[in-house]
């Protein structure tokens, strides 16, 4: 493996940030695929980061012990924004930007937005194949997942199913995209998988282990590395549109107290939660699942306000 | 007119109010909506929305001699209240920036319900004016921006007092913004000044004066004894500005002052050692320009921006003489 510097800058007392990225190559000579594995975008999505950890563990012993089993290149570039990172903050410190809001954003000029380029520059120059590993944000708690936006689907659904992901959601392209950098990627015709999973700021080991395995999968199936051993079988996800989407939302502000948890099938009736009064523990809206289906969202941020994003159900059921 | 367009119950403590003040005068031809605290932090704009407020109910009150209303005028003072209230440029329970949420939905979370109620208020008008300061740690000298410099805009826009008028190129992350969502609808500018954090009084008295002027010449106020005065533009596109961008961390100790001329070679400013005070670099200007843009924070990092100067060379003028 090896490490190299894509992107440095000094701080004020002269220290230096620095944006790694490290590299496997590859035994054949052109590599078969090149794949590149991109976390911490967000500096609190630290489930990405980790996938990224593990992903290289196992692909430095690999390779220590069989370089011949690399037939393609791996990049992993496991902390993007390191410094959001370090005091697990979701926004560029200092400027208080989102880093993922910052490809191909002409306007102004911020070093978030420098940093964005040379990242973009470095990937396009390095990967046929992009992962962007994301946790959800502070609220909301995720099932693993992939998200598509529309028009990219046919090119990264065969991708998808090789990710060992519970669900593949494609949704309609939205202006809140075009500055990201699953967007642009793809624009570019770098097809890029856009992974979500758990909650920010905590670590769920056995979604990120579903996702390893689906990450080596992935791998496996591109050609990029090889094994003489019998692959382990992934899950083959739910595949749903917006409309396959049922939305719960509290109608009151107060806390939500969930009944139960992500990654399972609901009955129409059963009970998600309860939004209660945040001063005397009133009911005050039981929330019920309108439908049968897979709950793939449920709000873990105790304190809501109006119209505040509850739970998600996928009108489709897990095996 | 004070008006709640939208309140949303809190959990703890009161309710997100947000109001809207509107004037209508006899004959409503015209109507103006002035938008501000957009960014909680950015306090000159609601400053001056109201000293507009305060003035606009005088001229009601007919306590403005010769002053009237004609068309009807809409000032949104304070759109992301929670962030104004925590003291803060974005609300710390979301961290969104609500100038990337318009349209907005009005059955969606409270930035987007926020910003849906201000675009449902503001959408007709003919004119729309957004207040704000330079962002977190910058000052800008007054000037005016626009996605879109066509004729009516640029008339708008020499109605307002400020000499510069930017023209800023369309990119990704403004499609979500108010301006480029009013753009759909109405001649819209963006009038920034000053830093965030910061109230400027003597500032805002200046950008008060152009502001009842831009009432005048929009026709939504009348004073028969006062035409609106046509001030001179200097309008400048993006891809003439220079960036001044740092090469060391350190402290950033300008030498220059803000809305100054700068000539080829004048010295910016310089960073120095957090530590020792040595001088790491000076920073000599590459072209000529006015300085629009100048970092106020004193502490920065490597490739940050530390000043805008608009080519002089390259500075147009409106109207043409």
């Amino acid at each position: 493996m090896k490490s190299r510097i894509i992107n440095s800058y000094q701080t004020p007392s002269g220290q230096r940030v620095e944006v790694v990225k490290q590299s496997f190559s590859s035994f054949h000579k052109p590599p078969i695929k090149r794949v590149a594995f991109v976390s911490g975008l967000h500096g609190n999505e630290l489930e990405g980061i980790y996938l990224c950890n593990l992903l290289t563990n196992y692909l430095k012993k690999l390779q220590n012990t069989q370089p011949e089993k690399f037939l393609g290149e791996v990049h992993i570039y496991p902390s993007v924004n390191p410094q959001a990172s370090a005091i697990g903050v979701r926004l560029w410190p200092f400027l208080s930007v989102d880093l993922n809001r910052q490809f191909k954003n002409t306007s102004g000029n911020s070093l978030a937005r420098s940093s964005a380029e040379t990242l973009i520059k470095d990937l396009k120059a390095s990967a046929d194949i992009v992962v962007d590993c994301h946790a959800s944000n502070l609220h909301l708690k995720e099932v693993p997942q992939i998200r598509i936006i529309e028009g990219f689907h046919k090119k990264l659904i065969p991708l998808a199913v090789q990710c060992n992901v519970d669900l593949i959601w494609v949704h309609p392209p939205s202006p809140v995209f075009e500055s990201t950098l699953g967007y642009n990627l793809n624009k570019s015709k770098i097809p890029t998988l856009v992974i979500e999973t758990g909650i920010a700021l905590r670590i769920n080991q056995d979604f990120v282990s579903q996702l390893f395995k689906g990450m080596l999968n992935l791998l496996y199936h591109l050609g990029v590395i090889v094994t003489d051993k019998i692959q382990p079988k992934v899950n083959y996800p739910i595949v749903i549109q917006p409309s396959q989407v049922v939305i719960l939302q509290s109608d009151f502000p107060g806390f939500f107290i969930a009944n139960t948890d992500v990654k399972k099938n609901v009955s129409k009736g059963d009970i998600i939660g309860k939004v209660l009064d945040s001063m005397n523990g009133e009911i005050l809206q039981e929330i019920t699942a309108p439908r049968n289906g897979f709950l793939f969202t449920l709000r873990e941020h105790p304190l809501i306000y109006p119209g505040d994003l509850l739970a998600r159900i996928a009108l489709k059921e897990m095996d | 007119m004070k008006e709640t367009i939208l309140s949303i119950p809190s959990p703890f403590g009161p309710s997100i109010d947000l109001l809207k003040f509107s004037w209508e005068g006899n004959s409503r031809n015209e109507t103006i909506s002035i938008v501000s605290g957009l960014h909680g932090n950015q306090l000159n704009g609601i400053y001056l929305c109201s000293r507009l407020t305060h003035f606009l109910d005088s001229v009601e009150a007919g306590k403005e001699p010769n002053y009237y209303l004609n068309g009807l005028i809409n000032i949104i003072p304070a759109v992301n209240i929670p962030a104004i209230q925590e003291g803060n440029s974005l609300w710390s329970f979301n961290d969104l920036d609500t100038n990337l949420t318009f349209p907005g939905n009005k059955y969606g979370e409270i930035s987007e319900r926020i910003a849906a109620t201000v675009y449902q208020h503001t959408k007709n008008s003919q004119f729309g004016i957004i207040l704000k300061s330079a962002n977190s740690h910058y000052d800008d000298a007054p000037h005016l921006s626009c996605l879109n410099l066509d004729r009516l805009t640029k008339d708008f826009a020499s109605s307002l007092g400020p000499k510069i008028l930017r023209g800023t190129k369309n990119s990704t992350i403004l499609h979500l913004s108010l301006h480029k969502q009013w753009l759909e609808e109405m001649s819209a500018v963006v009038l920034s000044a000053g830093k965030p954090n910061h109230l400027d009084q003597s500032l805002c008295e200046t950008l008060f004066s152009g502001l009842v002027n831009s009432l005048l010449w929009t026709g939504v106020l009348g004073n028969d004894l006062k035409k609106p005065t046509k001030y001179q533009l200097q309008f400048t596109k993006e891809n003439n500005e220079e960036f001044i961008v740092s090469h060391s961390g350190g402290f950033f100790l300008p030498a220059v002052k803000l809305g100054a001329e700068i000539e080829t070679g004048q010295k910016i400013g310089d960073i120095v050692d957090l530590y020792s005070g040595i001088v790491l670099e000076p920073f000599l200007s590459q072209s000529s320009g006015h300085l629009i843009t100048l970092r106020d924070y004193p502490i920065v990092y490597e490739k940050e921006l530390l000043a805008i100067l608009l080519n002089k060379s390259k500075l147009s003028f409106w109207p043409f003489k």
